[in-house]
């Protein structure tokens, strides 16, 4: 009996071992945050977060991390901007909210914080970063010039900014065609500007021809991701081309071709007229038989 | 002497009724119609989910019986317009049964068109909807003309015959009687009427013959309109057309047999005419063959690529055993038997007769189905019982049923109507009499 009852604690012991290792075996992984800010034609800011992980010796995005975006420091909770989730991509955004407008206005420098909570398979993230606030600004000159100028507020002064790589183009097809083939200018000391020659004279543009033209510097380490658009009249006017209402053999009901429709319905009309024709004749043949 | 041989074919041609073997048979079609008709009544409950028919095989038994159905219905035109028109008396006993045929095969080609739509409400949608450019309103103006056009010329030959019959009070009984009176009461056998008669039957003939090549030409078009392996072909009218004649033709030799052993009808239905009738079916089956080696030896010769599975699918594949036998079955093996003279005899001719039909079939079935099963593309992210086809009892009971309706309507006509032209017959005799 008591042979018994020390096999079955042995066996007890064997199949608890592993489940105990196996719980102390679980490792966490650590999560980076990388934070963007960008400025959207002067009138609207948002930040980007991309959390990303080292799985298999291999970055991978990590989507549905929950995470919280702060102005200045985390510590103080009502720097607090928003929550978000990374989508499939890995990536959460948030547009800086009105209630934000003290907090943004204390200084012409301006740290942003993200953090995120640890989760059963990731350690707990943060991630920050530090912008001088900057103005770009877009305008045309005669000639189909394209001029862009970079402003960055120095104490509480807008002083133009030089040497900042613009890409300035056309946004189409959800993207950014150059404005020649020039890919990028670098901003001048003088005024912070580049000017670039609009050479996509071809390029559709709406009914009445309009385009949306384009400067915006990307990832600046200062400055963040900036950009500024306009509407110029400089494409080619659209022609709007549908062949919806057209007579085709693949149109709607009611459009077949008239060719068709004339073959068709004297076919139909010519078998059914002989129909109606014998039906007659047995109208006939009845006459004749009753007489 | 005259009187009494007229009186003989009358009493000869009259419809009888069903004996014992008769009614086992009508009952055996009744139940498997029953059936039919509770699988459909599942269908419309739970769906076309009680189907095999997925996104890939999305037409299966039916659409292959409904193309079945309107090949066998062109011998109506074969034999009453085509052969009459070239004046070809020896297929006179054959016209009825050619025409009965006919009728209830497009009937039931138009009603199982309703039962693949699966729910039969939205056969209302191709009134409201259906757009001229399509080759489906094509086939419903065309099948319901065929119709109209093939009870016309199965009345008018008819007329003499009802006067025979309506003389027959007693015999007919009540409803049969009134029936008969109904039809043709008016019909005195007036020169003006033959007259009337012929001219109409003529006209018939005429129409009867571009309605049935449209018929056809226009279903062969529901699938080489379509960018499809086996369907991608500009030969598809010709091949159908000629696939239908040779089917309906071996209707035809099983339906002449059929009525000449049942109704004792050796003396209408002759040695002569399965001799005849058997070249015919050599003949069709010949000319089918050459649209069938057209029709594959050509795609297999260059093998596309996208071309290939269908191909190797049906010669060596999975569909290999039903195709080499619709090959065989349908053409080749009935060209054997009736290219002998002994293999036109009654017997030998009904087995022809049965395997044409038979492989006919399945000939309908490969049509339809393999080149569903290999598409263009690759089937991708769907589950493994969409990439087969294999039809459900639902579906072999509704299409068995369809096919039993069909024989029951010829089985009915037959017990009202004589099933081999009465006065034609009686004329035919005197004419040869007197020859």
């Amino acid at each position: 009996m008591r042979k018994h009852k020390l096999i079955q604690l042995l066996v007890l012991i064997i199949l608890l071992v592993p489940n105990v290792l196996m719980a102390q075996a679980v490792e966490k992984n650590t999560l980076s945050l990388n934070l963007k800010y960008f400025n959207d034609n002067n009138i609207t800011h948002h930040l980007l977060v991309q959390a990303k992980s080292k799985i298999d010796g291999k970055f991978q995005t990590i989507p549905n991390i929950p995470v919280q975006f702060y102005i200045g420091t985390e510590t103080d909770k009502t720097n607090l901007l928003g929550n978000g989730v990374t989508n499939e991509r890995g990536e959460a955004i948030i547009e800086i909210p009105a209630t934000a407008k003290e907090a943004w206005l204390k200084s012409p420098n301006q740290n942003f914080v993200v953090v995120s909570s640890a989760t059963k398979k990731f350690d707990e993230g943060k991630g920050d970063l530090a912008i001088t606030k900057a103005k770009l600004k877009i305008d045309t000159a005669e000639g189909k010039m394209i001029t862009a100028k970079i402003v960055a507020l120095v104490d509480t002064v807008w002083k133009p900014i030089a040497a900042v790589d613009v890409v300035v183009g056309v946004k189409r097809l959800g993207g950014i065609l150059n404005a020649n083939e020039t890919q990028t200018y670098p901003t001048d000391s003088a005024t912070g500007g580049v000017i670039a020659e609009f050479k996509r004279d071809s390029i559709p543009g709406d009914l009445k021809g309009n385009i949306v033209i384009i400067a915006t510097v990307v990832d600046n380490d200062k400055y963040g991701n900036l950009s500024s658009e306009m509407i110029v009249p400089w494409g080619k006017k659209s022609v709007y081309m549908t062949n919806f209402d057209h007579r085709t053999l693949f149109a709607r009901r009611g459009y077949s071709p008239l060719w068709l429709e004339l073959l068709a319905y004297t076919i139909v009309v010519a078998v059914w007229s002989i129909i109606f024709y014998l039906l007659v004749q047995i109208k006939i043949i009845k006459k004749l038989g009753v007489e | 002497m005259e009187k009494l041989a007229e009186n003989k074919i009358v009493e000869d041609l009259l419809p009888q009724k069903f004996g014992r073997q008769g009614q086992i048979w009508v009952v055996s079609l009744l139940a498997v119609c029953a059936l039919g008709f509770y699988a459909y009544c599942r269908q419309l409950y739970y769906g076309l989910e009680v189907t095999a028919l997925r996104d890939y095989a999305s037409w299966g038994i039916y659409i292959s019986n409904f193309v079945f159905f309107v090949a066998i219905s062109l011998v109506g035109s074969l034999i009453t317009a085509v052969l009459r028109l070239t004046d070809v008396h020896w297929s006179t006993p054959l016209t009825r049964i050619a025409e009965i045929i006919a009728v209830s095969a497009i009937s039931f080609a138009g009603l199982i068109i309703i039962v693949d739509m699966g729910r039969p409400d939205r056969f209302y949608n191709l009134f409201t909807h259906g757009r001229l450019q399509s080759p489906i309103i094509w086939d419903v103006i065309v099948i319901t003309t065929y119709l109209f056009i093939s009870l016309l010329l199965l009345y008018f030959p008819l007329l003499p015959d009802l006067k025979i019959m309506i003389a027959f009070k007693e015999r007919n009984g009540k409803w049969l009687q009134k029936l008969y009176e109904f039809l043709g009461s008016f019909w005195k056998n007036k020169p003006e009427q033959f007259k009337i008669t012929d001219k109409a039957i003529n006209i018939l003939s005429i129409t009867i013959i571009p309605v049935a090549f449209a018929i056809h030409t226009v279903t062969s078009w529901l699938f080489a309109t379509t960018y499809r392996p086996g369907w991608d072909s500009t030969n598809f009218g010709a091949y159908f057309i000629s696939g239908a004649f040779l089917v309906g033709a071996g209707g035809v030799l099983i339906a002449m047999y059929v009525f000449r052993t049942h109704y004792k009808l050796e003396k209408y239905i002759t040695d002569d005419h399965f001799d005849k009738m058997g070249k015919v079916v050599v003949l069709l089956a010949l000319v089918y063959l050459y649209f069938n080696i057209n029709e594959f030896l050509v795609p297999a010769f260059k093998m596309k690529k996208s071309e290939e599975e269908h191909l190797m699918g049906l010669f060596t594949g999975e569909f290999s055993p039903i195709f080499w036998f619709a090959i065989s079955a349908s053409m080749l093996i009935p060209i054997f038997i009736l290219v002998f003279k002994k293999g036109r005899k009654p017997k030998w001719a009904f087995f022809a007769g049965i395997l044409v039909v038979v492989g006919s079939w399945f000939k309908r079935f490969l049509i339809v189905t393999p080149t569903l099963l290999h598409p263009f593309l690759p089937m991708h992210d769907v589950p493994k019982s969409y990439t087969t086809y294999i039809p459900t009892w639902e579906e072999w009971a509704i299409a068995g049923g369809s096919l039993a309706g069909a024989l029951l309507v010829i089985t009915f006509f037959a017990r009202i109507f004589p099933i081999i032209p009465i006065h034609e017959t009686i004329i035919e005799t005197d004419s040869h009499e007197k020859a």
